[in-house]
């Protein structure tokens, strides 16, 4: 400061009173200089104190005299820059706390537990959620307790507990599943706070609850073990099932099938699974057909359909109906299937074994009420005959008449034997050697096999015994050779060839004639059915034959060669395996 | 803001804590308009100590504040955050 104003300026040189007068103003006027200088330094360390606050140097003094200082008013600038800074800083707590209250809203409305928790593993805070997930609701306070107690009513933290990792390797660690009180969770722990070492003090815990997720799955797994449990039993008996099954889908391809149905039609599931169902019966009229495509709604019961692959032709019984998903829609069609060729086969059998004993039946009848007047029409006949005063013309109407007599008379015994074949029952104590009887049948025919030309060929298989009398079998052969030699006219072929299986022995006549037309070949064996012109054949012939081989339990079928020609076969049950039909 | 009012300061050849007492002064005067943004107080200072303890100070007060360094002195800006 270069001056400083006095109160009281006393001139100097006055006398007296008055130079006591300035010296005390001289005094006074010390005084307040000295109070001046105290007052300047003391704003000026006041200042030097506030400058300190505010991170600066001291004030030089060079830099502002006493004077510069008080006008300046270092005080009150700083005072106002505090004033800013307060207000600021009252700003920014308020702000603070806003948001405060802002993450404890967030904290407590969040949909996962959280809480935060220190090395000793005690809960230093957790939201609303996870006092809901995990905190026991008479516990009022949790802070301070441990998080294994409250949480997972251990006495220490598990070998699965994430915060253990989090806390020994300051690294976020997740744990996908871990049960706490009934309740499964996802946890995630992160650090949060760290010493001066690095070291975690602090972890976060995020706790999200998977238990209604975890249900679910375990229902579904525990669904889908049923629904795969059941689709093995369901597949279980379907390949058990003695019938073929086949699904097919909405382009008619094969997606299932069982193992009867490969049996049945002699595929393997790999040629099976690449072939479209129509493929399967080609040999199919149209109208069968459409049973087999998906665009036919109806659903068809016992449709008997002919099955041709290779050499084989069986006759099948077909179900089929529809197959519709969820919506109703039809996404393929389901079969099922029998092979019915030997039951149709038996069922043919039984007919005709059930006609032939009704015609034995009435024929023995007849034949018995009409022996007796033949006998006698033939027996006068002949009486008459011997007369010797017959016109030539009367001798030849007798004669029509004996002969016509004698050929009814033989009629009349082939019935008698007809019906005594269908009404006596066949000795079982006889055996015989199939291809011996056949042999001695072709030796009997050999004449008339010359004859036309014919020549027959034996490939004969070394057969056990059959349980027959080899009389009525060479009758059986005699027949059936007959009538293929008949059937042939002349230059052909007959081949005779036997076989055998555990159980039976089987022969086969087959000629190289003109085969049987196919609407012919059912009735073949009826009695009284012929083919030959009227008065050349009773039509008893065959049905002879298959009353003598039904009689010892066979079977004798008749078909057309593929290759042109008839092919009877007989079946016999070897002895001991017989049983009467 | 194109009506934004700049107040040049310049304190060249100046050294703290004189400079800081120089700023936190207009900063008082002008605090209401450095608050709403209406006016921002340029510096020009060649103290390198200033570059520190007026940011220190304006930040502490909520403003924000960009020091460049210039060819031959400092420019501190200091106005609304």
């Amino acid at each position: 400061m270069k001056s400083l104003s006095a109160k009281n300026n006393n001139p100097a040189g006055l006398p007296g009173k008055k130079t006591s007068s300035v010296r005390t103003l001289t005094e006074e006027n010390q005084r307040l200089r000295d109070e001046n200088v105290r007052y300047a330094r003391y704003i000026r360390e006041k200042t030097n104190q506030l400058l300190e606050v505010m991170g600066t140097q001291p004030l030089r003094p060079e830099e502002f005299d006493d004077s510069e200082l008080l006008s300046l008013d270092p005080i009150g600038i700083i005072a106002g820059s505090f004033a800013q800074v307060y207000e600021y800083l009252n700003q920014t707590i308020s702000d603070l706390s806003e948001a405060r209250d802002e993450l404890q809203a967030i904290f407590d409305a969040t949909g996962v537990g959280i809480s935060i928790i220190d090395q000793d593993f005690a809960i230093i805070k957790c939201n609303e959620k996870q006092r809901e997930l995990l905190v026991d609701k008479q516990m009022d306070n949790v802070c301070g307790s441990y998080c294994y107690e409250v949480y997972c009513l251990k006495n220490g933290p598990g070998l699965d507990c994430p915060a253990v990792d989090t806390f020994a390797t300051g690294r976020p660690v997740v744990v996908n599943e871990v049960r706490k009180k009934d309740k499964y969770f996802q946890l995630v722990t992160t650090p949060y706070a760290r010493d001066e070492q690095g070291a975690v003090t602090r972890v976060i815990e995020v706790a999200l609850d998977i238990t209604a997720r975890k249900k679910a799955e375990e229902e579904e797994r525990r669904q889908r073990g049923f629904y795969l449990a059941e689709k093995s039993k369901l597949a279980s008996v379907l390949q058990s099932l003695s019938e073929g099954l086949l699904v097919t889908d909405s382009r008619n391809r094969i997606i299932s099938i069982n193992g009867a149905a490969l049996q049945i039609l002699d595929l393997s599931q790999k040629q099976a699974q690449k072939l479209k169902i129509n493929e399967l019966f080609t040999d199919c009229p149209p109208e069968a057909r459409t049973i087999f495509d998906v665009d036919t709604p109806e659903a068809f019961q016992n449709f008997e359909i002919l099955f041709r692959s290779d050499n084989r032709e069986l006759l099948l019984s077909v179900n089929a109906v529809p197959l519709f998903d969820g919506d109703g829609d039809t996404i393929g069609r389901v079969f099922t299937f029998r092979d019915i060729t030997e039951e149709k086969h038996r069922q043919e059998v039984f007919h005709r074994t059930e006609k032939l004993a009704a015609v034995g039946q009435l024929s023995a009848g007849i034949a018995h009420e009409l022996n007796t007047p033949l006998g006698s029409i033939l027996g006068y006949a002949r009486l008459l005959l011997k007369g010797d005063n017959l016109l030539p013309e009367q001798q030849e109407r007798l004669s029509i008449i004996a002969e016509q007599a004698k050929k009814s008379g033989v009629i009349i015994r082939e019935l008698l034997n007809f019906s005594r074949l269908s009404v006596q029952p066949p000795d079982r104590t006889i055996t015989c050697d199939l291809n011996q009887v056949a042999v001695e049948a072709i030796k009997v025919l050999q004449t008339e096999l010359d004859k036309r030309f014919i020549t027959a060929k034996l490939d004969l298989f070394v057969l056990p015994a059959v349980t027959a009398d080899p009389k009525r079998l060479e009758q059986v052969f005699v027949n059936i050779v007959l009538n293929s030699a008949q059937a042939i006219g002349s230059n052909g072929e007959i081949n005779i060839a036997s076989q055998c299986s555990e159980h039976e022995a089987q022969i086969t006549v087959r000629d190289s004639g003109p085969g049987i037309p196919p609407e012919d070949l059912s009735r073949i064996f009826d009695p009284f059915f012929t083919t030959k012109p009227v008065g050349q054949g009773t039509g008893l012939g065959l049905s002879i034959c298959a009353g003598i081989i039904n009689d010892y339990g066979g079977a004798i079928d008749v078909r057309n060669a593929p290759g042109g020609g008839t092919i009877f076969t007989i079946i016999l049950p070897l002895t001991g395996e017989a049983h009467g039909q | 803001m194109a009506d934004m009012q700049k107040i040049q300061l310049d304190i060249l050849g100046q050294v703290c804590p004189a400079c800081l007492l120089v700023v936190l002064r207009e900063m008082n005067i002008h605090r209401q308009q450095l608050k709403n943004g209406e006016t921002q107080l340029i510096i020009k200072t060649d103290h390198r100590d200033t570059t520190r303890t007026i940011p220190e100070s304006a930040r502490k007060m909520g403003y924000d504040v960009e020091v460049r360094n210039l060819e031959t002195y400092y420019e501190i800006t200091i106005g609304k955050k």
